[in-house]
């Protein structure tokens, strides 16, 4: 291993689905494939963990889940975006920023 | 809610899941051999990269959280466990189904009589105006918290504190609608009436303040929606109809909101005609009601927004002095001392809460209904006592289940939760018994109350109010019942739970003795509650009305509401009295100006002239008969004689000659003089009063307003254009139901369109003016039998359970040479003490509760020692011969049969 992979922030989990979902539909092992991919390996996520955030997405009324026929033929759960989904990720996006700046911010006054 | 539907979804929930984790399972898998490793090596590291079982727990945790999921698991299990075991299950719905059925029965009635707000724009921003002090007033028309009607029209310009006053009264007119009048009971009410209570039309308008302008101002009807609807078939071209009131035509014009029925919960008009018109109205007076201030209505008002009740009586008071210094001066007003003024003109006007509005009712029942109230919880707790009590017995035979479940690690949290899903499961499945049966409860307990011709509001059916009630009752008594045996199964060793046999655990003999003896102690309560009710309605019903009520029928008519003149009306009494006496199946009759035990009165002070000129301290009530009343009512003349031709009064002579008084009136205010000969009259204070009326005659003391009274009464001579109203009594030949037709017949001969209010025996006329007494009888009778019931069947349980227990112990005792009785004995010991520990614990209490059930009783006091003693001995009796079973069965244990059980 190269570097250190960290556990993923708590609470980031569903976020970085909602992004995912954003771009296209797609099922619970595609999902985790795009996590890694995306996050470069940079970030650990415990597959298990994944499953338990989409059924609350989904309960919360963010996601909506259908059976589709994927990519290998086979029948698969996909998850995509609702509406809310979309303004959710909105909000979240936005309050992700706000906070990294203020972080940032910080780090930057006490480097001076 | 969404989560609770997953919970019947979760079948399908749960295979989804399976699949979607396979197919995540199955492309890991493949991926990683595509890279090279083994597919044994690769389905492993899948397996603990995933780790399956955690997964699918914490998704089941999104779809239902954890502890509603255990606790449905639990609910599923008692379920079947219950089902298992169908006669404890029955004995324990029972037990709750009657208790949770008759408290809510109960509650039902104190939630309509006492406590529902009337249906109008908020209510709780009403209140009822009544006088405070001394007002002076002499004889009043009808009910109670009476207010003269100036004084609601002066009260309209108060808007600082209130947003709208009404008046109102219950009237009695006769109505024709096309057909025959009939009698009916209606509400006269001020114009503001409908608008303060912010009640509108169904249909037309309502009364409105122009209706109320001026006397006569408005000869206008509004229908109730329910007469409406029963009488004139819902007709949509009801407004505009004309209707005779009396004799006078008015106009209906409108029905009112449905659901509304007037301000009393006891007294529910048919229809509203405004004050203006009271003229028509026929009150049975000659006042001038609009000006003078003859108190016949109540007032209520709409206190204005942030205003409450003290700071607008407190607002109200510099308004009011100089109103009743005013007052004073008006024609009309008594002469009276400088004391008596003093004190009027200290009075003041009080704001009392009214919500619900007016009721009479209210007040006659409020006290019975909360004892009631009270002993159907103490019911339901006794229910719940033997339903722990049988959750402990149950418990002890699942020790060795549960000394298992504990051994293999469940938490003594978690095995308490679930015996209190048990007891909850069938503390609700006994609430939705009870919540059954409680309308049919419900409407037996109305037919109790007295009913008269305004039907009451009363309803039995089922309320969201009372569902929640029944609800909550239910839960608790669910967590009450399941609490001790849960904390019993909490407590309990484990090592020694495992080590004992099966069938013979401790299983909590001792909470189980303590639980019996509440019971027993509950129960005697409840039993004593029972016996001095009874005694006191057979007290009533011994002691009677003070006169012979067999073969006595009454009739009522009042043709002043038909429109009869005072002299027709006379003239008619007069005549019908004349007809009946010479009927047949008559023996003799009598005319009285008042009807007796209906609880209306006549009352006054009286001013009595003998060596000095004094006033009673208290009311005395009036009544005016014709001669022979009290010899057809059976009532002792014990001095004097009764009225005859020397009583009439002479043309233009103002007030009654003679009058009989009765023996109570001269015990207390003529005690050691000669009551014969002395003058009185009618009121007081005021110095226009002559006493002028000579006694004639002395008579028994018979029953006024009710049974129970014993009061001071005086009788005038009915006098010609006295009698307009009157209600005559017969003593009839044979049973008095025969003498309906022909009596009828004569009225209908004299005048065919007027009807008679009622025909009653006077044997009913007492049922009916006891019917508190008897509701109160009957229902603390059966709650008290409930009450034995129940606490014989938990003591029954306990012994059996004690003598099971200790079976080998009194085999080796007999085996060593005791006798039978001996071993009997033994076993009842322990009964005797719980029963005697039971009464002890009760009798604190009876004395304690005796003064709030006091005013309810008549000849017997609330800790009368007969009453207790007789009560105490049948609960000894009925609990030592349900103890007596188990202790003979331990008798004749055979000691080797008892031994060999090891």
């Amino acid at each position: 291993m190269p570097s250190p992979r960290f556990p993923i922030p708590q609470g980031t989990l569903d976020m970085l689905i909602l992004q995912i979902l954003s771009l296209e539909p797609a099922h619970g092992y595609g999902i985790a494939q795009r996590l890694e991919q995306i996050s470069r390996s940079v970030v650990q996520v415990n597959q298990g963990s994944l499953y338990p955030a989409l059924h609350r997405l989904q309960q919360k009324g963010w996601l909506r889940a259908g059976w589709k026929q994927s990519e290998t033929g086979r029948e698969a759960k996909f998850y995509s975006l609702t509406p809310a989904g979309r303004r959710q990720l909105a909000v979240e996006k936005d309050s992700w920023a706000r906070l990294s700046s203020a972080v940032n911010l910080i780090f930057e006054e006490g480097s001076q | 809610m969404m989560r609770l539907f997953n919970w019947f979804r979760r079948g399908s929930l749960e295979r989804g899941l399976a699949r979607e984790l396979q197919y995540h399972f199955d492309r890991r898998v493949v991926d990683l051999t595509t890279t090279g490793i083994p597919e044994a090596e690769a389905r492993r590291r899948v397996a603990v990269e995933l780790g399956l079982a955690q997964v699918r727990e914490e998704v089941r945790d999104v779809w239902l959280t954890r502890w509603l999921r255990d606790f449905l698991y639990d609910l599923r299990y008692s379920a079947r466990s219950l089902r298992h075991s169908p006669g404890f299950t029955a004995a324990v719905l029972m037990s709750l189904a009657l208790g949770i059925g008759a408290t809510t029965a109960i509650y039902s009635l104190v939630d309509q009589v006492i406590l529902h707000a009337l249906p109008v724009r908020e209510p709780e921003r009403l209140v009822l105006v009544d006088w405070n002090g001394d007002d002076l007033i002499t004889g009043d028309i009808g009910s109670s918290n009476l207010m003269p009607y100036p004084i609601c029209r002066e009260l309209q310009q108060q808007t600082r504190f209130l947003d709208g006053v009404l008046c109102r009264a219950e009237i009695q007119v006769n109505l024709t609608a096309g057909g025959d009048p009939r009698p009916v009971a209606a509400e006269i009410v001020s114009g503001s009436y409908f608008a303060v209570l912010g009640v509108g039309p169904a249909l037309g308008r309502v009364i409105e303040p122009e209706d109320d302008a001026a006397p006569g101002a408005g000869p206008v009807v509004v229908l109730s929606y329910d007469f409406w609807q029963a009488q004139f078939g819902a007709a949509a071209d009801i407004v505009g109809r004309k209707v005779l009131i009396g004799n006078h035509p008015m106009t209906v014009v409108g029905v009112a909101a449905a659901g509304f029925r007037g301000i009393d919960v006891g007294f529910v008009p048919a229809f509203w005609i405004p004050t203006s018109i009271y003229a028509d109205a026929n009150l049975g007076t000659d006042e001038d009601l609009l000006h003078d201030n003859t108190r016949w209505l109540q007032i209520l008002a709409r206190l204005r927004p942030g205003v409450s009740a003290a700071q607008a009586q407190a607002g109200l008071l510099p308004w009011f002095r100089p109103w009743l210094e005013d007052s004073t001066r008006r024609a009309g007003f008594p002469v009276i001392t400088a004391e008596k003024r003093h004190l009027y003109l200290a009075s003041s006007l009080i704001l009392i809460p009214a919500p619900q509005g007016h009721s009479p009712l209210r007040r006659s029942l409020s006290q019975p209904l909360w004892m009631l109230f009270a002993a159907t919880g103490v019911l339901l707790g006794l229910a719940c006592l033997n339903v722990a009590s049988l959750f402990l017995a149950r418990g002890s035979a699942r020790v060795r289940e549960i000394g298992t479940r504990l051994a293999l690690g469940a938490s003594r949290g978690r095995i308490g939760r679930q015996l209190l899903a048990d007891s909850l499961l069938l503390a609700v499945a006994g609430g939705v018994l009870g919540a059954a049966v409680a309308p049919l409860v419900i409407r037996s307990l109305i037919t109790f109350l007295p009913h008269d011709l305004a039907a009451t509001d009363l309803h039995g059916t089922l309320s969201l109010r009372l569902l929640t009630f029944a609800f909550f009752a239910s839960v608790t008594a669910g967590l009450l019942s399941g609490l001790a045996p849960a904390l019993q199964a909490g407590g309990e060793s484990l090592v020694s739970s495992l080590r004992e046999r099966g069938g013979t655990g401790f299983g909590g003999v001792r909470l189980r003795k303590a639980i019996v003896t509440l019971q027993v102690a509950f129960s005697l309560i409840l039993l004593i509650g029972a016996a001095l009710f009874l005694r006191t309605l057979t007290g009533l019903l011994a002691k009677g009305p003070g006169f012979e009520t067999t073969s006595l029928l009454s009739f009522a008519i009042a043709p002043l509401e038909n429109g009869y003149s005072r002299a027709d009306a006379s003239r008619l009494v007069r005549h019908l009295d004349e007809q009946v006496r010479a009927l047949p199946v008559a023996r003799s009759s009598a005319v009285a100006r008042f009807a007796l035990l209906t609880g209306g009165h006549w009352t006054n002070v009286v001013t009595m002239q003998t060596d000095r000129r004094s006033v009673t301290d208290g009311y005395i009530n009036f009544n005016a008969v014709s001669p022979g009343f009290f010899s057809t009512l059976g009532v002792r003349l014990l001095a004097g004689r009764d009225f005859d031709q020397r009583d009439i009064r002479p043309a233009g002579e103002i007030g009654p000659r003679s009058a009989i008084v009765n023996e109570a009136f001269v015990k207390r205010y003529l005690a050691g003089r000669d009551p014969l000969g002395v003058l009185i009259a009618r009121g007081g204070g005021a110095s226009n009063v002559t006493p002028n009326s000579r006694i004639v005659g002395v008579v028994a003391d018979i029953s006024y307003r009710g049974v129970r009274d014993s009061s001071e009464q005086v009788f005038f001579p009915l006098f010609e254009n006295d009698d307009t109203g009157a209600t005559f009594y017969i003593k009839v030949r044979g049973a008095p139901e025969q003498a309906i037709p022909s009596i009828r017949r004569l009225v209908r001969q004299d005048d065919p369109r007027l009807p008679i209010l009622w025909f009653r025996t006077l044997d009913d006329q007492v049922d009916r003016s006891l019917t508190t007494e008897r509701m109160l009888a009957a229902l603390s009778a059966s709650f008290g039998a409930l009450a034995l019931l129940l606490s014989l069947v938990g003591l029954y349980g306990v012994m059996s359970f004690v003598v099971t227990r200790r079976t080998r112990e009194i085999g080796i005792r007999l085996a060593l040479g005791a006798t039978r009785a001996s071993a009997l004995r033994l076993v009842l010991r322990d009964a005797v003490t719980m029963i005697a520990a039971g009464v002890a614990l009760a009798l604190p209490c009876v004395a304690a509760l005796g003064k709030l059930v006091q005013s309810q009783l008549f000849g017997v006091t609330a800790t009368d020692p007969a009453t207790i003693a007789a009560a105490a001995m049948v609960l000894a009796a009925g609990a030592l011969s349900a103890a007596f079973m188990p202790a003979w069965r331990a008798s004749n244990v055979s000691p080797t049969d008892a031994l060999r059980l090891e």
